[in-house]
């Protein structure tokens, strides 16, 4: 019955390529929204991870950097250095704002830091320096290649211009950039006595989910997280944000999927209509005949997300080269709920044809 | 004495029902031997197909009894009808009915498959029959690659494959030219003798008489008897010589025609023949 499924598929090769084209369509539409979600979480967390901190101190009941503000004083900073297990503590001042630059308005998360701290400042420098001085910037690649700015242009922050003297790289989402700025910058054009974070080193064989209990546990007014539960907060923020939008990219992807997908079955089956009466008045029963209209749904929807996964995986290399900022990264877990989803729209689309099929009187075959 | 293949007793099939009722077969009995070719012939809505579609266990009669060996198909259930039909029914159809994305191997190893064989078994039993039928040579070929008598070799051996006790054949000649008509005929007639098959053919061609160890004739969904009958010598149906609408009388000889219009055609070309043969005296 699957070589029949097999055959009857690629008889007509217009009409599978159709079927199969637009079951990728969907897939596609499914798998490459994860993928590019999947690929903005990584830039967006790319700051908390590459930083070098252990440890991230923040205002009480904050978890996260993404959308958050936090404050915290010099002096909670400086005693939660003081823990044993801690090695230094940088701070940074941080807030959500647009760069302007060329005329153009980009979104960007601005991180003020000070070059003669151990931590805060950017890791993934390209070009140019790591250490900015006062009016200097250092941006993303992904903003001065689009904007078409390098080494030694001007760009605005807080209504100031500053000289870039530092690009990095993996910094730009779809959603946004990080420009990093002089510490002092940051106080003199957003005045105030509070810092934003700070970002803990640890000595060498210190657990740091340990240490950082000893900070909340001793200090009840910051919060205190390990790198990868900060890293983690922010990645449920970013997702539980982008949720609503990847059911409904989900859910339409899946209607495509099954109006398609279904159709295609559904055509296929009626064409082979006469045949497959043919087949039950020999003696097939329903059950041999829905096993053909299941391997058709397997075999069409397998080669469509075969085809939606080359797709994807070619975008990923091809997309951050022509705009940059957007990164497609195709995760297990997303490739695993499109498979998912592909598997209930290959049961729901058998269904039409599988009643077609139980319907079909065999004693037509003598009636021409 | 002859082994009884299959039994029909008092079958009635009745469609619809108060003043649209449609009677198409009433109250048939035969009984059918092993290794017997029946012909059943009769005009269009004679009850043909009906019968066909009872027999082959495709359509439950209204009354009646029908079995095969110790099937009684009367009896059986939907479900179980579908196992009778693959094992001990084979059908061999006018348009042949191959499944056109398989090869002609594999439209037969694809029934024995369904009747449980494995692949492997399948397509071993169907390459040894297409063989004995010469399609040897043909056994990779999509149905559309084939000729009509072809697709009718593969068709037999798709009805041979799970070795049925009977063959149904429906109009099985009606699209082959004459040669192939006859090596169907030839192949269906061997089929009975040899393998001790019943074959039932239901037909308008009248040449198969001259394989069929019995002709029966079927009309208003009743036989009759065949020796009243006659040939259209227009249309070449055969005729009831009682209930004929038209007959003409020529030099003695009385000609019996299905419908008025082919008398009229029939008299016509004799009086243009006449015409012609006084023109040129």
């Amino acid at each position: 019955m699957f070589r029949l499924a097999w055959r009857n598929l690629f008889q007509n090769v217009t009409q599978f390529l159709l079927g199969a084209g637009g079951v990728a369509l969907a897939l596609l539409l499914m798998l490459a929204l994860d993928a590019l979600l999947a690929g903005s979480e990584e830039n967006l967390v790319a700051y908390i991870e590459n930083s070098g901190a252990d440890i991230y101190l923040a205002q009480s009941g904050v978890n996260n950097m993404h959308m958050a503000a936090s404050a915290i004083t010099r002096s909670d900073m400086q005693r939660a250095g003081r823990v044993e297990g801690v090695l230094s503590a940088s701070p940074i001042l941080y807030t959500s704002t647009s760069v302007e630059v060329h005329g153009s308005r980009v979104l960007a998360y601005i991180i003020g830091y000070n070059p003669d701290s151990a931590l805060g400042g950017p890791r993934s420098v390209i070009a140019g320096t790591t250490r900015v001085n006062q009016n200097e910037a250092i941006i993303d690649e992904a903003v001065a290649r689009a904007q078409d700015v390098w080494l030694g242009d001007r760009v605005d922050i807080f209504g100031e211009t500053f000289t870039v003297v530092g690009i990095t790289q993996g910094l730009t989402s779809i959603v946004n950039s990080t420009v990093f700025i002089h510490i002092s910058d940051f106080e003199r054009l957003r005045p105030g006595d509070a810092i934003s974070y700070a970002l803990l080193d640890t000595v060498s064989g210190y657990d740091t989910r340990v240490v950082a209990q000893a900070i909340v546990d001793q200090y009840p007014g910051i919060n205190a997280l390990p790198r990868a539960e900060f890293s983690r907060e922010e990645r449920q923020i970013i997702r539980d944000m982008s949720t609503e939008v990847l059911i409904i990219m989900n859910f339409s992807g899946f209607l495509i999927g099954l109006a398609v997908t279904a159709l295609t079955l559904y055509t296929a089956t009626l064409n082979k209509r006469q045949e497959y009466g043919v087949l039950k008045a020999l003696g097939a029963k329903n059950r041999h005949l829905y096993a053909v209209v299941v391997a058709q749904a397997v075999l069409s929807l397998g080669i469509g997300f075969v085809v939606a996964v080359g797709i994807v995986e070619l975008l990923s290399i091809i997309l951050p080269g022509v705009e940059p900022g957007v990164v497609v990264t195709l995760t297990i877990p997303g490739t695993m709920r499109v498979l998912g989803v592909s598997l209930v729209i290959g049961v729901a689309s058998a269904l039409a044809p599988a009643v077609q099929i139980a319907r079909l009187d065999p004693a037509q075959v003598f009636r021409g | 004495m002859q082994q009884t293949t299959m039994v029909v007793k008092n079958v009635t099939r009745r469609f619809g029902g108060g003043a649209t009722e449609v009677v198409a077969v009433k109250s048939i009995s035969m009984t059918v031997n092993a290794g017997e070719v029946v012909l059943i012939m009769g005009p269009s809505g004679s009850g043909k197909t009906t019968l066909l579609s009872m027999l082959g266990g495709l359509l439950k009669p209204t009354e009646g009894y029908i079995s095969i060996g110790k099937d009684v198909l009367t009896r059986l259930t939907e479900r179980k009808l579908p196992g009778v039909r693959l094992k001990r029914i084979g059908f061999v159809f006018q348009d042949f009915n191959l499944l056109s994305a398989l090869t002609a191997l594999d439209n037969v190893a694809l029934v024995a498959q369904i009747a449980g064989a494995s692949r492997r078994e399948g397509r071993k039993r169907a390459t040894a029959l297409l063989g004995q039928l010469g399609m040897d040579h043909r056994l990779s070929f999509l149905p559309e690659k084939l000729s009509g008598g072809e697709k009718q070799r593969v068709a037999i051996a798709r009805a041979l494959i799970n070795h049925p006790d009977v063959i149904l054949a429906d109009e099985p000649t009606a699209n082959l030219d004459s040669h192939h008509g006859r090596e169907t005929m030839r192949l269906l007639r061997d089929i009975a003798k040899k393998d001790g098959c019943s074959v039932i053919i239901v037909s308008h061609d009248r040449r198969i008489r001259d394989i069929a160890d019995r002709v029966l004739w079927l009309e208003d969904g009743q036989f009759k008897e065949v020796q009243g009958m006659a040939v259209d010598p227009v249309c070449g149906m055969s005729v009831d010589i009682a209930t004929s609408p038209a007959q003409v009388t020529v030099d003695g000889h009385t000609f019996y025609f299905c419908a008025e219009g082919c008398r009229d055609e029939f008299l016509s070309g004799m009086q243009e023949t006449i015409k012609q043969i006084s023109d040129s005296t």
